[in-house]
């Protein structure tokens, strides 16, 4: 085995301090300039109708997600002191920077339309708390009688009331929050206050993902570097392997940072990725190179790297190219995030194949050749390796593994029915987490913590002042409330019938939609001359042609949002027939949305890339069965991994969809270094059991070592504290085993069964 | 006997006093602008547009007649425009007693009926647009410590700028600036800040007139700086003196409308 030595390798030294000081470029690179989006509006594309809509409606009607702020006094909140936590909480929540003080709505800022014996009188239910029993007791009654407070503001039990702060998108910080939650601790005692709201979960959960990953990621690290220990038995390989993962991720990142593209949530699975996919080249290469001096132990480092590099430099490339295109096939998702994603996942593919091709025989160059007790093969002479008796009984089940690769299709099948979508962000906390418990005890006493908007339309102005459209809307709200996940409903209707029924002595016969168009219009000027137009400005637009209804439903659960659309959508033919369109609106919305898009992108791309890697196997193996055959493994991790979400009721979210692009880039490296083995094997051997024998020991070998390389790593993610991680560790670990096992039974089965590579042979 | 107007700033010049002294304290010039002779009574068509921040523009044409007693003003307001609130009536009764709350009716046709409405606080907005009760009433010089900051030319005219800061720490305006023409009196802009001292409205008076020996503001513009909310309010076919009758200001004509 002679070969001319590569090169680049004449000076390994120069190879390893460049590598090293653009790496510690790009490491400053990523100091100086890369930063978080955490706000999530940021992720959607805005040319999409439905944001785009939405965007508009949600400026328009100041539509805005609410801190909320509960207050419970299990002795009633009707008494002095209680009365005046709220009037002063609602008053420092206004001074905060973060918060308008036209955006705190309390039981001290709401207006009260009440009917007098003369009239109707607009004005807010307190100034000064009240102090004596009978004013208290005036104040219980004036809540009780207005349905517009009662049950929304304050609980029907009259224990519990709200402060809602509406926000911007961008302004919820860690830092905002945790003024918030000092501000209301100074009033705890004895009542007790609750905070809660879509800004503190969306905030929290962009917090914690990766602040938990921050704290899990340096012991995945160890753990990973432990196995590599044992596996590879040097330190020095082990240094070499992950430092291969190190520069790409660093280099991948600094990048990122050169151009201005920021980090996103997704991007935190970049490392995630090159992590499982790095250290398999490392292990491949160490692998061939360990097995080549067991055969000649008397080659030197120069003819040892030489024969690694010019046996192993076309299935390492092969891999990466075809990871690499599987990656890039999200180019055709429409959320920017996942775009980037996909592209600097395969730069950094690439990067890691470049590395170490370069790092691992640098390294072998300046630090000599890894010192390794070969102990192990010299006893191996008496028995056949363990590897020729794996591939031996593999073979063997030739019934048996297609059978049970079948069954585990049909399963994986049944499984892929019962997946279902969420976009809910607090089903992503734990069951008994602060968080979650608050906002079931709001729910509880209250409407609903999250909202859905309903944005009725006109292309006339003052349409939305005509009694048909306001009984219409009277009518969709009654009925979607009649879902028990449907707290409550409030829009321009309720504003007019309860102007209606006050303006007729609090007779509540009155308390519907007037039938004259002008007595409307003008319950509308009235309540523009006595209260404050702007909370008018909420439920309609300037031009009376656009309404806004806002339902508030009690979890975020896609399947429930799903399920008030659907009721919603029974009345678009009522509308539609007075000429009038129907639109949804808000961040709950856009988060059904959003997470629709990116599955579909996920699962275009994922076939797409399916494709794409098939006819790249076939074209690289000169034979499109190799592609066929290469792509099992891919297909089999894939569907076991959407297969088990079904089964263990795991949701696709944006996290666990792009795992299966895992699935492909790992799933395809294996069969890639099999097959390439398995036909170099057969060439020189032209023996077909001898060829499944070593390419078992060659490539089995490092596969396996491989998957228990990453499969212990990930495993640790199952102690974190964050939900999402822990499914992340699962997943991960599942598609490592089952891509590890797929290609060593059923695929090194069929490809045995192909005879390919054999063929000239037999005839 | 001095009227209280809705809108206007309706100023006459006392020239005489301004000869007989060199500038004058910054209470004075505030006096000046309080204490000048009014018409008694006024009638005129009001056209009132309201502008949000998107652009978007509502109209409201209203016939108003008001008439000052020795105790009290009084107000009719007949909407003509929009057409579904047409001979929709406000009435309004503004006693010189600052302890005594404004009487205020309104009459919907389509109710046919006159309600008394109330409201909490001259803080209120009026009819929805930038002016509070307080703005369009007048406010007596002893509310507030007043002291020349500047003096300044805008529009071609000679101001003194005022600052008037309320004695009452509980005022929903923590001061406000005012430009006052030399000679003529008439409040030429105007700035509120609100409670945290930011800027919050600014009011400016677009066009004013020589009517029957009357300074009247024909046309000003509030504009809500926060909010981007904008207020414009015209005066025409003006009427001044005509001596409307006491008959005018019942609701028997709040029924009867235009």
């Amino acid at each position: 085995m002679k070969s001319k030595p590569f090169s680049f390798l004449k000076y390994p030294v120069l190879n390893l301090v460049i590598l090293t000081i653009i790496s510690l470029f790009f490491f400053r690179m990523i100091k100086l300039h890369s930063r978080m989006e955490t706000d999530l509006d940021k992720y959607m594309p805005q040319t999409h109708p439905a944001f785009v809509y939405s965007n508009l409606a949600e400026d328009i009607f100041n539509i805005r997600n609410g801190v909320i702020i509960a207050i419970e006094n299990p002795a009633g909140i009707y008494n002095t002191t209680t009365l005046d936590k709220i009037k002063n909480l609602t008053r420092e929540l206004g001074k905060m920077a973060e918060i308008n003080k036209n955006d705190v709505t309390s039981l001290y800022t709401v207006d009260n339309i009440i009917g007098t014996e003369e009239g109707m009188d607009v004005k807010s239910f307190y100034k000064r708390s009240p102090g004596t029993p009978e004013k208290l007791a005036d104040l219980r009654n004036n809540v009780r009688h207005n349905e517009m407070v009662f049950g929304r503001i304050v609980s029907d039990d009259e224990t519990v009331s709200v402060i809602v702060a509406s926000i911007d998108d961008d302004v919820f910080s860690q830092q905002f929050y945790r003024n918030i939650l000092k501000l209301v601790e100074s009033f705890e005692g004895p009542e007790k206050l609750y905070v809660a709201g879509t800004p503190i979960v969306e905030g929290t959960m962009a917090y914690l993902g990766p602040q938990d990953m921050k704290k899990m990621v340096p012991i995945v690290i160890v753990i990973i570097t432990l196995v590599l220990l044992i596996v590879l038995r040097s330190v020095r390989n082990t240094i070499f392997t992950l430092l291969v993962v190190l520069f790409s991720t660093i280099w991948t990142f600094g990048l990122m940072a050169a151009v201005g593209i920021p980090i996103y949530a997704v991007s935190t699975m970049i490392p995630v990725m090159l992590i499982a996919i790095g250290v398999a080249y490392g292990i491949h290469l160490y692998s061939h190179l360990e097995l080549h001096l067991r055969e000649n132990p008397n080659d030197d480092k120069q003819i040892a790297i030489t024969n690694m590099l010019k046996s192993m430099w076309k299935p390492v490339m092969m891999t990466s190219v075809t990871t690499a295109v599987g990656f890039l096939s999200l180019l055709t998702s429409e959320v920017y995030p996942i775009k980037y994603f996909g592209i600097f996942t395969a730069f950094g593919v690439m990067l890691a194949m470049v590395f170490s091709l370069v790092l691992i025989p640098s390294g072998i160059m300046v630090f000599g050749m890894p010192r390794r007790k070969s102990v192990k093969v010299l006893k191996q002479s008496s028995k056949s390796p363990v590897s020729f008796r794996l591939a031996d009984t593999i073979v063997r089940y030739k019934i048996l593994t297609p059978l049970l690769t079948a069954i585990i299709i049909v399963v994986a099948l049944y499984g892929i029915g019962q997946i279902w979508i969420n976009s809910s962000f607090l089903e992503k906390f734990e069951k008994d987490s602060d968080i979650v418990l608050t906002d079931q005890f709001i729910n509880e006493h209250f409407g609903g913590t999250s909202t859905l908007n309903v944005i009725i339309e006109s292309d006339k102005p003052n349409r939305l002042k005509q009694p048909d459209v306001l009984r219409a809307i009277s009518r969709l709200q009654s009925d979607v409330e009649i879902l028990s996940m449907v707290g409550n409903s409030f829009s321009l209707a309720d504003y007019l019938q309860r102007m209606n029924k006050v303006m007729h002595a609090d007779n509540d016969d009155y308390n519907i939609i007037p039938d004259s168009k002008e007595l409307i219009a003008q319950y509308l000027l009235l309540y523009e001359m006595s209260g404050d137009p702007d909370n008018l400005w909420k439920v309609v637009d300037y031009q009376y042609s656009k309404a806004n209804l806002t339902f508030q439903i009690k979890s975020d659960n896609s399947k429930v949002i799903k399920e008030v659309i659907a009721r919603i959508e029974n009345h678009r033919p009522d509308f539609e027939a007075l000429n009038l369109k129907l639109n949804y609106a808000g961040s709950g919305y856009k988060a059904l949305v959003f997470t629709d898009l990116i599955l579909e992108g996920q699962i275009k791309s994922l076939v797409i890339s399916l494709f794409i890697i098939i006819i790249l196997l076939s074209v690289m193996f000169k034979k499109v069965w190799v592609g066929l055959i290469g792509s099992i493994p891919i297909i089999l991790t894939a569907l076991i991994s959407f297969g088990v979400m079904g089964l263990l009721n795991i949701p696709l979210s944006t996290t666990t969809a792009l795992l299966s692009s895992i699935a492909m880039g790992i799933g395809i490296d294996y069969a890639v270094h099999f097959i390439e083995r398995y036909r170099i094997y057969a060439a020189e051997t032209s023996d077909k059991t001898t060829t499944i024998r070593l390419t078992m020991q060659h490539s089995g070998r490092a596969i396996t070592y491989n998957a228990l390389v990453v499969i212990a790593g990930f495993l640790v993610l199952l102690f974190s504290v964050f939900p999402p991680n822990r499914q992340l560790g699962a997943l991960v670990s599942l598609n490592m085993f089952t891509s590890f096992l797929g290609t060593l039974t059923i695929m090194l089965l069929l490809l045995a069964k192909s005879n390919l590579y054999f063929k000239t042979r037999k005839e | 006997m001095k009227i209280k107007i809705t809108l206007l700033f309706i100023m006459l010049l006392s020239v005489t006093l301004l000869l007989a002294q060199g500038t004058p304290s910054a209470l004075q010039i505030i006096e000046n602008v309080y204490r000048r002779a009014a018409p008694e009574d006024q009638q005129a068509e009001l056209q009132m547009t309201l502008i949000n921040s998107r652009g978007e523009e509502r109209t409201r044409q209203i016939q108003q007649y008001l008439k000052a007693y020795s105790d009290m003003d009084k107000k009719i307001m007949f909407f003509k425009f929009p057409a579904d609130v047409r001979n929709t009536t406000f009435m309004n009764w503004s006693y010189d007693d600052e302890s005594k709350d404004d009487d205020q009716w309104i009459y919907l046709p389509a109710l046919q009926k006159v309600k008394r409405i109330s409201s909490d606080s001259k803080s209120d907005y009026f009819m929805g647009s930038d002016f509070t009760y307080d703005d369009l009433g007048e406010r007596h010089p002893g509310e507030d410590t007043h002291r020349i900051i500047a003096e300044e030319m805008i529009n071609g005219e000679e101001c003194y700028v005022v600052e008037s800061i309320p004695v009452d720490e509980d005022y929903m305006y923590s001061r406000t600036v005012t430009w006052i023409i030399k000679g003529k009196w008439i409040g030429l802009k105007k700035e509120f800040y609100d409670e945290d001292e930011e800027l919050l409205k600014i009011l400016t008076v677009k066009e004013y007139q020589n009517i029957s020996s009357y300074w009247i503001v024909l046309n000003t513009e509030m504009h809500n700086v926060q909010k981007d909310h904008l207020t414009r309010i015209k005066l025409s076919k003006l009427q001044i003196d005509r001596g409307i009758s006491d008959t005018q200001f019942t609701e028997r004509m709040m029924r009867r409308g235009l």
